[in-house]
């Protein structure tokens, strides 16, 4: 008890999570004769803190290392470089001796709903293995009753208890991850593409069921997702990955309305809204943002900020320089050349900047 | 927390129904199958045998004939199976060699999973140097004949069974130790399995308890081909004298007694012991062989074959009318045997049309039928469901009783399908270039130079950079985006009147999804082409559709023009869906939600099959099923439509 004291005393001091200067390398696989090709850098000096109780988005496209980042912290992968604390304590290598430790502050719920449940396991099993290892509570009508107040929290009756995975539909299923992350009484979960497989009506079911467990237990979230919308509706904080670097990250309703970065406003751009009206508008500004270029292979990163081949306003410094983290307007940081050199913004909207150089590019 | 405030999971009725447990299953098929039954009866009397030999035995099996009058004998009454050198009855004798030969598999096998199974699982889930180091030993001892280290611990003990045994397990061990080391590898990455370490189980438990029960399945074939395996090195061991003494009832050492003497004494002498033998390993492989498919997926339940059409009733509305309708569908019924005999059904009365130029957007959430509704209006209804009532016209033709052949024209050529997962269309072994012009030959009669220029044309027209050299390429050295725009190349290839879209961005980065759309969008006006977008996001059915067909439980709840559907819908689950979607939520509070699951085919509502998830459901909705009603130039299945039923946002319309 008076550990977890400490730890709450702790945590009202600074932030959760602390995330600085992250680097996760994948090494190439060498080939039998030749020279072992260069390491693929997955995560690239990516920072930021999670407050105890709030939720931190981190948006991305496939391959931009958001996915990388939870495993990061979830030591699932090894880190390069960088430091992770929790709470103040530091977490980067957690020690063998401290993992169980370390297993019931930190919980996920992971992508596919159907994979990430051992198919020959109850729920009852699934939820309680957990109960068991960090309250040594064995299986029996004790633990049943903690796991049924557990499917309680999340909606789900107690006859879900002797329901096997296959025998819930995707929302079910996800329901029960997040039973099973809850029952450690986590002080942060992290949400990996938690809902990205589900139904649009059924993946507002499970984050309305997210946002109702941080109301009421205080948890907090990493909640990463590809889709900017879902995270600006669920999250306090955004940040935006491009390929490792974490190019854009503050207030997500300031970012959503006055994203700082080019790469931001083009996947606010993209996203289709429910409006034949309004999307005919949205076209031509998403069409302002295309070209056939590809994103650089994070084996073989380009000497300058990573997102300059795709970037409509791309300038000289862009393709020599990685572009420091400015301040901007939305409270947070951001990091492109457009606030220091060329319209120096100063850390405000890139949005008017882009509408202006489209149309006079076409 | 109360439980008002919780978007909650109904039980009970909406859930669907409880499958077959897999145990079940499992001895359903076992006993399904002949040669699996044949197995258990062989093993079922070998067990016994060897528990309980006197059972069975009728004879001693040691006693000999003192009188010698009775040696080499042939079957009859007193000696079922005859008699041997020393006048001992051969039946007696085999019974015995039932024991014998169980000894002889329990002591390998013992050796064998006791000590490949734990290897392979450590091997496995360490990884790097130390696996590679084991499993370099393994295969040195795999490499061995088995024989031969058998011999091997022979000389080292004693010559006995039990000491040939004993080297059988260990170089059995080597194939337990692949397999297991094997699955253990493909198990580790398994999202479930990091799932238990974020938990914190121990690295024991996760084993045991997680990677040991899905091993479980190939062990236990793996085990019963080796026992068979066992059985005949025991035999051959004991053939060449080194495993058992000549007196014990061992099925080897009779073979080979039988085999000195058959020239003599005829071949008789060979059949009791050989026969138990070759039973023995026969029903060993044929029960693995039994396991292995009563464990197994059903292959009919996903393969896409298409099953004869039989009988289909008419539609009973007319065909729209038009030379530009490309395909029009009406009152499509479709059907599915489900195992226990009831029959689902999958669609009811689904009528569509598509014209010239035009996109319809086909909308629903996942088990609405979006993806049937389209394989069945082009004959490509997954086995065993089936077509039952309705009528298909594709550019004026009717195409409702096409044979397969026929249809294999037509899809070929005049419809193009692009498919969520573009790299899984393509075939990983081809370069690109060659899947593209495949089509070109067959069904645009181009010679090879030919249809590699047309291909390269139309890499270019989905603006594939760099065509040519893209051609000589394999599908894994193309991005996702990429990939699904040679897929669209792949379906306009052969100049289709029709492109079917099946959830063609929703694989793809947000980034790439506008291009993908964009670019269809760019061929249909240069072609002319109708399209049919299936997809669960309304936003981009908002971008592409012109018109729309929202589905639910296999039936068409509304079809409207796009600007309808959004400003002005007409049924609750076009208007829940809108208002589901993130960006239609204003302000802090939860978001709005449908309530439930959609209803599995199995387990329909009686009345309207949306009815116990909507918010303006009243009692008739629950008892009667509401019809679809032409209003206008649109189609709506609601009873409460035309009432005093107010679904449309003011708000909404104004934006």
């Amino acid at each position: 008890m008076s550990d977890e004291l400490l730890l709450r005393s702790r945590a009202a001091e600074g932030p959760l999570l602390e995330v600085q200067d992250l680097h996760v390398h994948f090494a190439g696989r060498g080939r039998l004769f030749g020279p072992t090709p260069p390491p693929v850098k997955a995560v690239n000096g990516v920072s930021f803190t999670i407050d105890a109780q709030r939720t931190f988005g981190l948006v991305g496209e496939s391959g931009s290392g958001k996915s990388t980042v939870a495993r990061a912290i979830l030591q699932l992968v090894d880190i390069h470089a960088g430091t992770i604390r929790l709470a103040g304590d530091d977490v980067t290598k957690v020690p063998r001796r401290d993992e169980l430790a370390f297993r019931k502050r930190v919980q996920a719920v992971l992508q596919d709903p159907f994979s990430s449940l051992n198919q020959t396991h109850q729920t009852r099993t699934i939820v309680g293995d957990g109960i068991t290892r960090h309250f040594g509570l064995k299986a029996g009508e004790q633990r049943d009753e903690r796991v049924g107040r557990l499917l309680d929290d999340v909606g789900l009756s107690r006859e879900y208890l002797d329901r096997y995975p296959y025998e819930m539909s995707g929302g079910q299923r996800q329901r029960v991850s997040i039973a099973r992350a809850l029952a450690v009484e986590p002080q942060l979960i992290i949400a990996d593409e938690a809902t990205s497989a589900l139904d649009v009506s059924i993946q507002s079911q499970v984050i309305n069921v997210l946002r109702e467990i941080q109301r009421s237990s205080g948890v907090a979230f990493l909640f990463i997702a590809h889709d900017l919308e879902v995270v600006r509706h669920v999250s306090d904080d955004v940040g935006v990955m491009y390929l490792g670097s974490l190019v854009e990250q503050g207030d997500a309703d300031g970012i959503y309305e006055g994203p700082t970065h080019p790469y931001t406003e083009m996947l606010i751009a993209s996203i289709p809204v429910p409006n034949p009206t309004v999307q005919a508008g949205r076209r031509a500004l998403r069409q302002s943002f295309d070209n056939d270029a590809e994103p650089p292979s994070p084996a073989n990163l380009p000497p300058g900020c990573p997102f300059e081949n795709r970037c409509p306003v791309a300038m000289d410094i862009c393709r020599e320089e990685v572009p420091a983290a400015v301040a901007a307007h939305h409270g947070g940081r951001v990091q492109c050349h457009l606030h220091t050199s060329g319209p120096e913004l100063g850390g405000e909207s890139v949005v008017e900047f882009i509408t202006k150089e489209a149309r006079t590019l076409t | 927390m109360t439980e008002s405030q919780l978007p909650s999971e109904p039980s009970g009725d909406a859930s669907p129904a409880k499958p077959d447990s897999p145990r079940r299953r499992f001895w359903r098929r076992m006993f399904r199958n002949p040669l699996g039954v044949f197995s258990m009866i062989w093993f079922a009397i070998l067990i016994v045998a060897w528990i309980w030999p006197e059972l069975l035995a009728t004879h001693d099996p040691f006693k000999q004939d003192v009188t010698l009058q009775r040696l080499y004998e042939g079957p009859s009454g007193d000696h079922w199976l005859g008699t041997d050198q020393f006048g001992r009855d051969f039946y007696s004798r085999v019974i015995h060699g039932a024991g014998l030969a169980f000894r002889s598999i329990i002591i390998a096998m013992t050796i064998a999973v006791g000590v490949g199974v734990p290897l392979g699982l450590f091997s496995g889930w360490r990884g790097g140097r130390l696996d590679r180091a084991i499993m370099w030993v393994n295969d040195v001892f795999f490499s061995l004949p088995i024989i031969l280290l058998a011999m091997a611990v022979i000389i080292i003990l004693n010559p006995s069974l039990d000491n040939a045994m004993i080297g059988v397990g260990i170089a059995m061990s080597t194939r337990f130790t692949r397999l297991t080391r094997a699955v253990t590898l493909q198990e580790k990455e398994e999202l479930y399995v990091d799932s238990a370490r974020i938990t914190g189980l121990s690295t024991r438990t996760i084993l045991s308890r997680y990677i040991a029960p899905n091993l479980m399945s190939s062990l236990i074939v793996q085990a019963a081909i080796i026992s068979g395996a066992i059985i005949l090195i025991g035999a051959t061991l004991s053939f060449l004298g080194i495993g058992s003494s000549l007196d014990d009832p061992d099925w080897g050492v009779m073979l080979n007694r039988g085999r000195e003497l058959f020239r003599v004494h005829g071949v008789w002498q060979i059949v009791p012991p050989g026969g138990a033998l070759i039973l023995t390993v026969l029903a060993f492989n044929l029960l693995g062989d039994a396991i292995r498919d009563a464990i197994g997926r059903d292959a009919s339940n996903n393969a896409l074959t298409i099953t004869k059409r039989v009988s289909v009733a008419p539609a009973s509305t007319s065909h729209a009318e038009g030379d530009d309708v490309v395909l029009s569908v009406r009152d499509m019924d479709v059907e599915f045997p489900g195992t226990d005999g009831r029959i689902s059904q999958v669609l009811e009365g689904v009528s569509l049309d598509v014209r010239a130029g035009e996109t319809l957007g086909v909308v629903g959430e996942s088990g609405s039928g979006k993806s049937m509704t389209m394989l069945s209006a082009l004959g490509l209804t997954p086995a065993p469901g089936r077509m039952t009532r309705g009528s298909v016209q594709f550019d004026g033709r009717d195409v409702t009783n096409l044979s397969e052949g026929e249809w294999q024209q037509i899809r070929g050529k005049d419809v193009g399908i692009i498919f969520q997962e573009p790299i899984a269309v393509l075939n990983p072994a081809i370069k690109v270039g060659k899947q593209i012009m495949e089509p070109l030959m067959i069904h645009m009669d181009m010679n090879r130079d030919e249809a590699r220029a047309r291909a390269a044309e139309l890499l270019a027209e989905v603006r594939v950079p760099d065509p040519e050299r893209r051609l000589d390429q394999y599908p894994h050295e193309f991005s996702g985006g990429m990939a699904q725009r040679v897929g669209i190349a792949m379906a306009l290839a052969c100049e289709p009147k029709l492109l079917i879209a099946d959830e063609p961005s929703t694989a793809l980065d947000v980034t790439v999804q506008g291009q993908i759309l964009d670019l269809m969008a760019e061929v249909q006006q240069r072609r002319n082409m109708a399209i049919i977008l299936i997809t669960h996001d309304l936003g981009v059915i908002a971008e592409a559709a012109d018109r729309v067909l929202v589905m639910y439980g296999g039936q068409v709840m509304e079809t409207a023009s796009a600007g309808d559907v959004f400003f002005n819908p007409k049924h609750p689950y076009s208007k829940a869906l809108l208002d589901t979607m993130p960006q239609n939520h204003s302000g802090e509070g939860a978001l709005a939600v449908i309530p439930g699951v959609v209803p599995s085919a199995t387990a329909w509502p009686a009345g309207c099959r949306f009815a116990p998830r909507c918010a303006h459901a009243i009692d008739d909705c629950v008892t009667t099923m509401p019809p679809l009603e032409q209003v206008e130039s649109d189609m709506v299945r609601c009873l409460r439509h035309g009432t005093d039923l107010v679904l449309a946002d003011p708000a909404e319309a104004d934006a």
